[in-house]
């Protein structure tokens, strides 16, 4: 899985606005909707609160991965977001969440989807680097750490 | 004329009932009671209702024996070995496949090193045992000698597979070094057999075959290899693309299956095996994405042809023409076991094994196969060898394949395969295991279906090891994965690195499952649709029409 090709500038956010699990989800879509490659707003959104609603996606260490898969999309899109104050997402250790990554991949096709997240969920096992990214001062930083 | 062709037709479809009946419930007999491979119950129901046993006798029906022998060198009728012909370009089409270029590559150096000795040292060994030991063969270029060296190249990795599988080392440094020296062992050979067969005709030709010749015939036969490989690779994405148009994976498979004809006649015509354009033609198609639908579509035929293609070899062996040869089997089949040991387990001694790891190694490349029982039919069918070396080959064949296996389990036994230095580095690399507990079978059935189905969703290779058991290898680039199912157990082997990928992907297949349940529990209850379904069963018309009233 090529992650440089996933993970651009454009789909960063240093600073998400949200306050709550639902508004943090709904700043991420946005980010991806920007890229012109989410077709319908609503069946992202619909598709992510399902996959919630069934068992939170907050893991560990303040890393969420909220993801699912979609007719709204042609491909593996994703975007990383940082709200340094933490969200209650309700993760495994209880733990507020400060770095979110939005997967959506298409329905009813074969690729990697979960190889995806366990790929990036690898890169911020290492304490150095999610440190890293909840510092870094610019876009370009956060790429050059997880990258 | 009519007459004898209907009578040659009925004969034909007798016989083939005769063989997809005796090899399957002998192939099933050897896996499930014998714990051998299915291949050697088929090879061995060819020998018993074949024309030089039980198939000689006269059938008042049919006014002769079932297999009659014909004049010639064959020792089956031309329809028959046509049906052969096409099982073994099915078994090649999907051993290209299956291959696993991406492993290859990801382990290609430590398996190139070993895969190469082993095909180099067991073929010069093979070669010159035909020279020192049969009188008939003067020169390490005649063509006997060169197919009794070529047969003892090909190794049959899927005994070594399952066996690796089942001892949780698949994953192992041996393991993979196995599986990708397999790789290039079957490469190897494939390429080797195309240059043995042209030296061959050349020879049957009754011109003397100078070196220079020789390595004119092996840069055509492994420019054929490589030039179509490459443009197999090159044009199959675009090719596969064009065919998905038709929406449908059975013209899809069809197709590709018919390309795959196509190509082994062409390289037979370019003087080459059959084998070798359907071998090609499947391992172009091996890294697209319908790689795995068309491997299922062709399943059916695959199980049902192949077979066919053991119980005719086993038909081969004329049990009378190696009294003569039985001590040169012997000897014959001691120098193949000992070539793969020495020439798989000094490349891996010189590649960071201990002894221990080595003798693993090598043990694991013993068995023989499919591919030694191909190159022997060829040989046998173009005149380069007698059906006494014929004989001798399936001896081979049959002796290592018994062998290896418990040897294979046995090396196992103790602490690591490789150097002191190397498993220092290693250790953290112990494959990690992932155990799920179910309530019931049928439950775990169903659970196991759906993970190898979200595996495959994530574009990873699936092949069941085992007939008889739940083992499957899960693969995709240098990702291999090992799940078997044991009642109400699913474990899962993986190595750490991918252990979280395996656990989410796991958990999102349960997560699924959760709300399949959960539309279950919502629908009208069990008790009210068995109500409906029973409702007015044994009423008579009148009571209905009363009824309805």
């Amino acid at each position: 899985m090529n992650l440089r090709k996933v993970l651009t500038e454009d789909v960063l956010s240093l600073n998400l606005d949200g306050r709550t699990k639902q508004e943090i989800i709904e700043n991420l879509l946005d980010i991806l909707m920007k890229t012109g490659k989410v077709k319908n707003r609503q069946d992202a959104l619909d598709c992510l609160l399902e996959r919630e609603a069934k068992m939170s996606t907050g893991m560990q260490n303040g890393i969420a991965i909220p993801h699912g898969k979609t007719e709204a999309v042609e491909e593996l899109i994703a975007c990383l977001g940082i709200k340094k104050e933490g969200v209650d997402f309700q993760s495994l250790d209880g733990k507020p969440s400060t770095i979110f990554i939005m997967t959506l991949s298409p329905k009813n096709r074969s690729g990697p989807h979960i190889q995806f997240l366990a790929e990036v969920g690898q890169l911020l096992k290492e304490e150095e680097i999610r440190n890293k990214v909840m510092n870094a001062q610019s876009k370009k930083e956060i790429l050059d750490c997880i990258l | 004329m009519e007459i004898s062709m209907t009578h040659l037709m009925t004969v034909l479809v007798l016989q083939l009932s005769a063989i997809v009946i005796a090899s399957k419930l002998l192939g099933y007999f050897f896996s499930r009671y014998l714990k051998q491979p299915r291949v050697l119950g088929e090879l061995i129901s060819g020998m018993i209702i074949g024309p030089y046993a039980l198939g000689k006798f006269v059938i008042p029906a049919i006014n002769g024996p079932l297999f009659p022998l014909p004049e010639g060198t064959l020792s089956v009728s031309p329809e028959l070995y046509g049906f052969a012909i096409v099982a073994s370009i099915i078994l090649l089409f999907l051993s290209g496949l299956e291959t696993d270029l991406p492993t290859f590559l990801k382990y290609s150096v430590k398996g190139s090193v070993v895969g190469l000795g082993g095909v180099v040292v067991s073929f010069l060994m093979g070669d010159t045992a035909a020279v020192l030991f049969l009188p008939k063969v003067d020169s390490f270029l005649h063509p006997t000698a060169l197919f009794l060296g070529t047969l003892s190249t090909a190794t049959s990795v899927g005994i070594t597979a399952r066996i690796l599988s089942e001892k949780r080392k698949m994953s192992s440094p041996e393991g993979v070094t196995i599986l990708a020296a397999a790789v290039l062992d079957d490469v190897l050979g494939i390429v080797l057999l195309a240059v043995v067969v042209g030296v061959a005709k050349v020879h049957s030709a009754g011109a003397g075959v100078p070196w220079k010749n020789i390595g004119i015939i092996a840069a055509k036969a492994f420019g054929f290899w490589l030039v179509c490989t490459v443009i197999g690779i090159l044009i199959a994405p675009r090719l596969t693309k064009g065919l998905k148009r038709f929406r449908s994976m059975d013209i899809v498979a069809s197709i590709s299956f018919g390309i795959g004809l196509f190509l082994a006649g062409l390289s037979e015509t370019a003087g080459l095996a059959m084998i070798i354009g359907a071998y090609v033609t499947g391992l172009s198609l091996s890294q697209t994405d319908v790689a795995h639908d068309v491997r299922e579509k062709l399943q059916g035929i695959y199980n049902f042809f192949v077979p066919i293609f053991f119980c005719v070899m086993g038909m081969m062996v004329n049990f009378s023409a190696m009294k003569g040869v039985f001590f040169f089997g012997l000897i014959y089949t001691v120098i193949a076991i000992l070539g793969k040991i020495f020439g798989c387990g000094i490349p891996a001694l010189l590649t960071g094994f201990n002894f221990r790891g080595a003798f693993r190694v090598s043990a694991g490349m013993l068995p023989r196969g499919e591919v030694t029982l191909i190159v022997a039919g060829i040989g046998l069918a173009s005149g380069a060898i007698g059906h006494d070396m014929f004989g001798v080959a399936i001896m081979a064949l049959l002796i290592s394949s018994i062998v290896s296996p418990p040897l294979l389990i046995k090396s196992f036994k103790g602490g690591s395969g490789l150097r002191a230095k190397q498993a220092e580095e290693k250790k953290e690399e112990a494959a990690r295991q992932i155990r799920l507990d179910f309530p019931s079978v049928r439950m775990t059935d169903f659970i196991r279906e759906e993970i190898t189905h979200a595996f495959k969703e994530e574009e990873f290779f699936i092949s069941r090891m085992d007939f008889n058991r739940q083992i499957y290898h899960i693969r995709k680039d240098e990702i291999l994965i090992a799940l078997s199912q044991e009642d109400n157990l699913i474990e899962i082997n993986t190595s750490p690195k991918y252990e979280e990928f395996v656990r989410l992907l796991v958990l999102e297949a349960l997560l699924e499952l959760k709300e399949l349940i959960e539309g279950a529990q919502s629908m009208k209850s069990p008790d009210s649709i068995g109500a409906d379904l029973l409702k007015g069963l044994f009423e008579s018309d009148e009571d209905k029409k009363k009824r309805n009233l």
